[in-house]
């Protein structure tokens, strides 16, 4: 199939609909339980369509002078955080855009944001260091500084924060942020994200590897031989699968039994460049990954991790994001010129 | 996909990076450039954007040092990738203390960077007042020296002629792939520190057939005031018995053409000198070998159609062999003439500092198997001390060209354009620590087919 230019979507991917923001579109998802796609723009704008049509909702053009880096969408919905090159945190009413608190971090650029799986807490990060806000967006607590930039944000459960720079994965506890754990790795991790339980913690690392470690025996291994950098990570949200990019094919570790080692990852072989996104179907296990092409397919895959394509489409740009509506019956795909395409998903 | 070029300025601090980062900044070329500093500098032009980041190394759990790379530079131009469409150049200004082997290494090493970005070239800011101070205390400005592309010598109001001409000669030794401009207040064209493609080995050999840069056959260069008519330049005994010289006519005595007459010279020292004995005529523009063998001081002849400005492009200093310029007056009486100008060029093999380059020239075929086997080979053993090479080789039943170049343990070789009717041969260059270039010239030797 490689080579092959699709311009409708085939398989499971159903004709859907699509709209442009202004530039590169960095960050979003959906909110108001499919109700909305939210998409925030590198030329610094956050932007609001429709679910369904993809009509125009709202947009806050110039919200971000530089540029928005990071966004994220509070777990009931409503509530949208973003954070850019102009060192604030913004939040957002999801229904019709009003603007919410404007948080004024630092002189830096804010490039992650994460709200804790019960939404009581926003966490930022602005170099080397990460704040803590509460829904309202009053400052709670500030980390001390890290060693290097902060270079991935993501929640352990209701309230330990978990935050990845080079060398190290720190755990902080809320909301007093005592430090209640610190996995340390001599190597550049560049993304990280938590098996929902939070036992399992996956970084990518800058020297083309994956490295995991499990929290309560604090056991670590390292799955190395990417051709690049595995930048973009997914756990299904059992904690079972995790999926890698890396190089063109999306490597997938199944955590089922004794775990990763020692077995053979599966090998979804179909994009002709790098994958740029990947996300997993909600309460499911469907997989949909990105590449620097444009294409999007979407793979079955089993419980060891191996799987064969059920959908693909092939977009102009290379993917910037994929973003599953919550009820799994619908995919967004964002990519880097701002066009955001969204299909309706069959079973 | 046009890759987006990416300046590197390095330099102690108070050489004038910000002073030639103002003046690139504020040049009219048209170009939108986005700059990432390092240090706080003064910076503040509508048409640049500027972002500052604290340098962030990074080394690899395997410990080698060639896949350190700069975290924050992978993190800024990652981000400037996604705004492509408003900037077209992008200058990195390191702080003073920067190793630019990790800044070089990111855009080998980092498979999106090298997607997006290509390193144009490396440009060291050199304090011709202090360096000779830095270059003793820290291996980071002998470093910054080793890997620049083009060097610029800078504040040269604050030494004297000779001094700027003695560090000349001392960071040519160290470097001999670099283009040396001398400068007041970082004054340098832009075209001479943008768009270089240094690292584009095709490109660079179109500019310019050469990877080295002329250590020159000659060691000084007087310019004289010279009327129409007979002069004498008379010797005494010097070291050697025999010198070689060339005399130029309408020798302007500015930087920039006694560089251009000296590269006109390096060709005339390839053609075989004519031998001169004591009384003979200089010819104009001829490569001379003036005979000194007899005891006592010798005289040869200069003769001028009319007034003009001589430069004397000579082996040795005139300190050593005493040279004078002399005319006869219409009183009969000899008057010596005073130099306008004169400068002292770097002579070949003349290094004390423990970083040095080696290049190596070599008529003939190489044997790729035994190519690879030696470079893989010397860069294992030696690729810590060793922080740019470049080179180009004819190998054996290729028609093309195979051009490579490499910092540190990277490296990246392939075949270019076709030879066609250009003779077929080789040069590499090497600067590194402590090489042995005898060793190495010799071991490429046993690498021809």
């Amino acid at each position: 199939m490689p080579g092959v230019t699709f311009n409708q979507p085939k398989g499971a991917l159903r004709v859907g609909w699509s709209a442009n923001v202004d530039d590169y579109a960095i960050a979003g998802g959906w909110a108001l339980n499919g109700e909305a796609l939210l998409v925030a723009d590198s030329a610094g704008g956050v932007h609001a369509f429709e679910g369904t049509s993809g009509k125009p909702r709202w947009a806050r053009r110039g919200a971000h002078a530089g540029g928005a880096m990071t966004a994220s969408i509070h777990p009931e919905g409503a509530t949208l955080a973003t954070g850019g090159q102009d060192g604030h945190v913004r939040l957002w009413n999801a229904r019709d855009g009003a603007p919410g608190a404007a948080l004024a971090f630092g002189d830096g650029w804010v490039e992650h944001l994460a709200w804790s799986p019960d939404g009581r807490w926003l966490a930022a990060s602005c170099k080397r260091e990460v704040r803590v806000y509460s829904m309202s967006g009053e400052e709670l607590w500030r980390s001390p500084p890290h060693p290097s930039t902060v270079s991935a944000l993501a929640w352990s459960g209701a309230d330990v924060l978990a935050t990845a720079c080079y060398g190290r994965v720190t755990f902080f506890r809320m909301p007093t942020g005592g430090e209640s754990q610190r996995l340390e790795w001599k190597g550049s991790l560049i993304s990280m994200v938590l098996s929902p339980d939070g036992e399992i913690i996956a970084c990518g690392s800058q020297d083309n590897s994956v490295h995991f470690w499990r929290r309560s025996s604090g056991q670590d291994s390292m799955m190395s031989g990417y051709p690049g950098k595995p930048a973009v990570l997914a756990f299904d949200d059992k904690g079972r699968l995790l999926a890698t990019g890396g190089s063109e094919a999306v490597t997938v570790w199944s955590f089922e039994g004794d775990g990763p080692e020692d077995t053979e990852p599966g090998v979804l072989e179909l994009h002709v460049m790098p994958i740029s996104a990947l996300a997993f179907e909600p309460r499911a296990q469907r997989l949909a990954s990105g590449s620097r092409d444009g294409a999007v397919v979407l793979w079955t895959l089993n419980q060891a991790g191996h799987g064969e394509p059920c959908g693909v489409v092939q977009l102009p740009q290379p993917i910037s994001g994929l973003h599953w509506r919550p009820d799994g019956r619908g995919l967004a795909a964002f990519d880097a010129c701002g066009s955001v395409t969204a299909w309706r998903v069959g079973k | 996909m046009k890759k987006i070029p990416v300046t590197v300025l390095t330099g102690f601090l108070g050489s004038g990076k910000t002073t030639l980062l103002n003046r690139i900044l504020s040049e009219q070329h048209g170009k939108r450039i986005a700059v990432i500093e390092n240090e706080f500098g003064e910076i503040g032009i509508d048409q640049a954007l500027i972002i500052n980041a604290d340098e962030e190394i990074f080394e690899m759990s395997n410990g080698c040092i060639c896949c350190t790379v700069r975290g924050d530079l992978i993190r800024v131009l990652g981000n400037l990738m996604k705004r492509r469409d408003k900037f077209d150049y992008v200058v990195v200004e390191t702080t003073g203390m920067a190793d630019p082997g990790p800044v070089a290494q990111t855009f080998f090493m980092d498979d999106e960077v090298r997607s997006e970005f290509a390193l144009d070239g490396i440009i060291t800011l050199v304090d011709a007042h202090h360096v000779n101070q830095q270059l003793g205390r820290s291996k980071e400005s002998t470093e910054q020296i080793a890997f620049a592309d083009v060097l610029v010598l800078n504040k040269t109001d604050l030494v004297s002629p000779a001094e700027l001409d003695a560090l000349e000669a001392r960071v040519r030794g160290m470097n001999r792939m670099a283009k040396i401009y001398r400068a007041e207040r970082a004054q340098v064209p832009v075209e001479v520190v943008l768009g270089l493609d240094a690292f584009d080995l095709d490109k660079a050999l179109i500019k310019k057939p050469t990877f080295l840069e002329p250590e020159y056959p000659f060691e000084w260069t007087g310019v004289y005031d010279l009327a129409a008519g007979r002069h004498e330049i008379s010797l005494a005994e010097g070291p050697d018995p025999s010198m070689s010289l060339v005399a130029v006519v309408d020798q302007g005595s500015d930087d920039a053409s006694l560089r251009a007459s000296a590269e006109w010279c390096v060709r005339r020292w390839a053609e075989t000198p004519l031998a001169l004995a004591a009384g003979a005529t200089i010819p104009l523009g001829r490569h001379v070998e003036l005979q000194l063998q007899a005891p006592g001081r010798k005289s040869f002849v200069l003769e001028l159609e009319r007034p003009t400005r001589v430069g004397l492009f000579t082996q040795h200093t005139a300190e050593e062999f005493e040279l004078q310029v002399s005319q006869r007056a219409t009183s009969g009486e000899e008057r010596v003439v005073p130099t306008q100008a004169e400068r002292t060029w770097v002579a070949q093999h003349e290094h004390d500092d423990e970083v040095g380059s080696v290049g190596i020239e070599l008529d003939g075929d190489i044997d790729d198997k035994k190519l690879n086997a030696w470079i893989g080979r010397l860069l294992r053993e030696r690729g810590v001390d060793i922080f740019r090479m470049k080179g180009f080789i004819s190998l054996v039943g290729e028609p093309r060209r195979f051009v490579f170049q490499g910092v540190h343990m990277l490296f990246d070789g392939q075949p270019d354009r076709p030879w066609g009717d250009a003779p077929r041969r080789n040069q590499l260059v090497f600067i590194g620590r402590n090489l042995d270039r005898e060793s190495m010239t010799r071991e490429f030797a046993r690498c021809l087919a």
